[in-house]
């Protein structure tokens, strides 16, 4: 029973990290129909972002995350820029988007493994290998500051859609584009500002990541593979459904890991999304696809 | 789909039923130029092998191999995800799932994977029956990240059973020709597939079937309301897509001697597939192959210039996304829209 607890607690803790790096793509899925395939290749660039910060300066990976939300929000803004609005009117869209990410996370993949090489990477401040102790359960440091940092991040995602002008664009976006065109939205300022967000949040989650995971160039398709799979499962588009399945899952899949074999835990979450187009194929918390 | 020409014929054929008209005589002509052109690349292709003094002969003979296998997969990618614009990124699974079957059937039973390609072609269709069951419960970007998660079952699953030798794979007993002549079997095979699928492209291409997995792309609603059970249709489409990649799988892996999980189900193996339909022009017959060809081609360059692979990932993705931004109907359908499309290429 403890040790079952334990691993609630570990699970739990993984799953505020994957909530945080779901919730960007989620976000892009809503307010755009943009599924980014290479969100977790830019989560890596943060990472790479935030370690060589790190190895140069000794800036704590916790405020190199602050560094590089602006620097991401930049990037992303011009990157959609740069890139979406040419193929915005072409019919099925959302196809179109995912083979153009597709292609993106084959590029930001191929050029970080050329300039910064395959080997495994990891920033260790000191606070990695501490643990805080509650009787006989653990919590480690590291796991319990990146949840904070991700409780941080979507506690103020949550506040800007709910109570700014902008936020407000935003979610009118998201249910409908076009009738939130007609009532005055500028839907191309909400979309260049959300892919702007999308990126920050990418780049803040590769700044946990550093220090939370080994990473390398490569290591980007397992982790997109796991998001995708959580944010259809939640219903693309539902960053309520995105956190409550990103937490659920992790657990579930620290008890695979536990007591199957870690090799089987991705299998949770791809196995889970087959369950769940079985049963309900528009995700957990999505609406009836419209055709 | 973005393609007007297609777009056109299907609006005609649903909606309007009025009969395209071309003058008889000139596409008399064009039929006999590009019936012409594909004999004599098919004889030159075919004779190739008795050229012995070629200078780096099992080189060319093994790029020709590769060539082949890439129109074969990206013929087959294309009767999904060219016709009815439901794109798969695992479709590699099949592949690899041939793969492992002709290898198994090998090792344990002595059966030559040259006969046993056919069984798994089949338990690659199976497969892909019982996959297309699942995935087209959903569509749009659901359906495209249902076969990448389908890709990491698949991954996940040859890495840890002990049947398939985990993530070393497995090694094969090495053909019983003769060092000399070793790739020449190879070689025939490889063409004898690539034929078998851009014919079977052909015959879809020109088939109610084909047309109907058309109408799915261009309008799914309009299609179901024509009458077309697009469920149905999709599914058969899915299947038909798996079948040859599970026998090329069978005999590529037959030609390299093992199987390794990070041969087949690497997400790259299926991205390869998609770009070269793309990049030819897909809902084309002549697209796939046009691209398979180009980018094996490019390949081999940029491996012999740069030697890295990593540059070889920025080629492939700046290809796509470049591909996409301008050209996104490909090579053969940029050339039909300006009515430029050589007779040779013009297969639809």
């Amino acid at each position: 029973m403890t040790q079952a607890i334990q691993v609630v607690i570990l699970g739990t803790l993984l799953g505020g990290v994957y909530a945080l790096m779901a919730s960007g793509l989620t976000i892009l899925f809503g307010v755009m129909r943009v599924v980014n395939i290479s969100h977790a290749a830019f989560i890596i660039l943060g990472a790479f972002f935030t370690f060589f910060l790190w190895e140069s300066t000794g800036l704590d990976p916790l405020l190199g995350m602050l560094v590089a939300l602006p620097v991401f929000f930049i990037f992303g803004a011009v990157l959609y820029r740069a890139l979406f609005p040419r193929v915005e009117g072409s019919p099925r869209f959302s196809e179109m988007t995912v083979l153009l990410t597709f292609g993106l996370a084959f590029m930001t993949e191929g050029l970080m493994t050329y300039f910064f090489t395959g080997i495994f990477r990891q920033t260790a401040p000191s606070y990695r290998v501490e643990a805080f102790e509650f009787g006989s359960f653990y919590v480690p440091t590291a796991q319990f500051y990146a949840l904070l940092a991700s409780v941080v991040l979507l506690v103020c995602l949550w506040a800007f859609l709910t109570y700014t002008h902008t936020g407000y664009g935003v979610r009118a976006t998201m249910q409908n584009r076009m009738a939130a065109q007609i009532v005055g939205v500028d839907v191309r300022r909400v979309s260049t500002i959300s892919f702007g967000i999308g990126m920050a949040l990418a780049g803040a989650a590769g700044a946990l990541v550093s220090f939370l995971f080994p990473f390398f160039p490569a290591r980007h398709w397992q982790w997109i593979a796991i998001l995708l799979s959580l944010i259809v499962l939640g219903g693309l588009g539902s960053l309520k459904g995105a956190v409550i399945g990103a937490i659920g899952l992790a657990v579930i899949s620290a008890f695979v890991s536990r007591y199957i074999g870690p090799v089987w835990s991705p299998m949770v979450f791809y196995g889970a999304l087959f369950i769940i187009l079985l049963v309900r194929p528009q995700g957990l918390f999505g609406h009836q696809a419209r055709v | 789909m973005t393609d007007k020409p297609l777009d056109a014929v299907t609006e005609t054929a649903l909606v309007s039923a009025e009969p395209i008209v071309v003058d008889p005589e000139v596409e008399r002509r064009r039929r006999r130029v590009r019936i012409t052109v594909a004999l004599v690349i098919l004889v030159l292709v075919a004779l190739l092998p008795f050229y012995r003094s070629l200078g780096a002969y099992n080189y060319v003979l093994q790029i020709g191999v590769s060539i082949f296998a890439w129109i074969a997969l990206a013929s087959s990618w294309n009767i999904l995800g060219g016709y009815t614009g439901y794109i798969s990124l695992g479709h590699n699974v099949f592949y690899g799932v041939g793969a492992y079957v002709s290898a198994l059937l090998l090792i344990h039973l002595g059966i030559s994977p040259f006969l046993s390609a056919a069984l798994a072609g089949l338990v690659a269709l199976a497969l892909g029956l019982l996959a297309g069951l699942v995935t087209f419960r959903t569509q749009g970007p659901s359906f495209i990240i249902s076969t990448i998660a389908l890709l990491f079952i698949v991954l996940v699953w040859f890495d840890a059973w002990s049947l398939t030798g985990g993530s070393n794979g497995l090694s094969l007993p090495l053909p019983p020709f003769s060092r000399e002549w070793l790739r020449v079997p190879f070689y025939y095979a490889m063409l004898l597939a690539a034929l078998a699928a851009v014919f079977l492209g052909h015959r879809v291409q020109h088939s109610k079937f084909g047309l109907a997995l058309r109408a799915i792309g261009a309008d799914q609603v309009k299609a179901e309301v024509a009458g077309i059970n697009t469920r149905l249709f999709k599914v058969l489409a899915f299947a038909l897509s798996a079948f040859i990649p599970g026998v090329v799988g069978a005999i590529f892996a037959y030609s390299i001697s093992y199987v390794r999980p990070t041969i087949f189900f690497l997400i790259a193996v299926g991205a390869r597939m998609v770009l070269m339909t793309i990049i030819g022009g897909r809902g084309t017959v002549a697209g796939p192959v046009i691209g398979a060809t180009l980018i094996i081609l490019l390949n081999e360059a940029s491996l012999t210039y740069f030697g890295a692979t990593e540059l070889n990932l920025v080629i492939t993705g700046a290809l796509l996304v470049i591909v996409l931004l301008f050209f996104p109907a490909g090579i053969v359908g940029s050339l039909r829209e300006r009515g430029k499309l050589p007779a040779f290429l013009d297969w639809d």
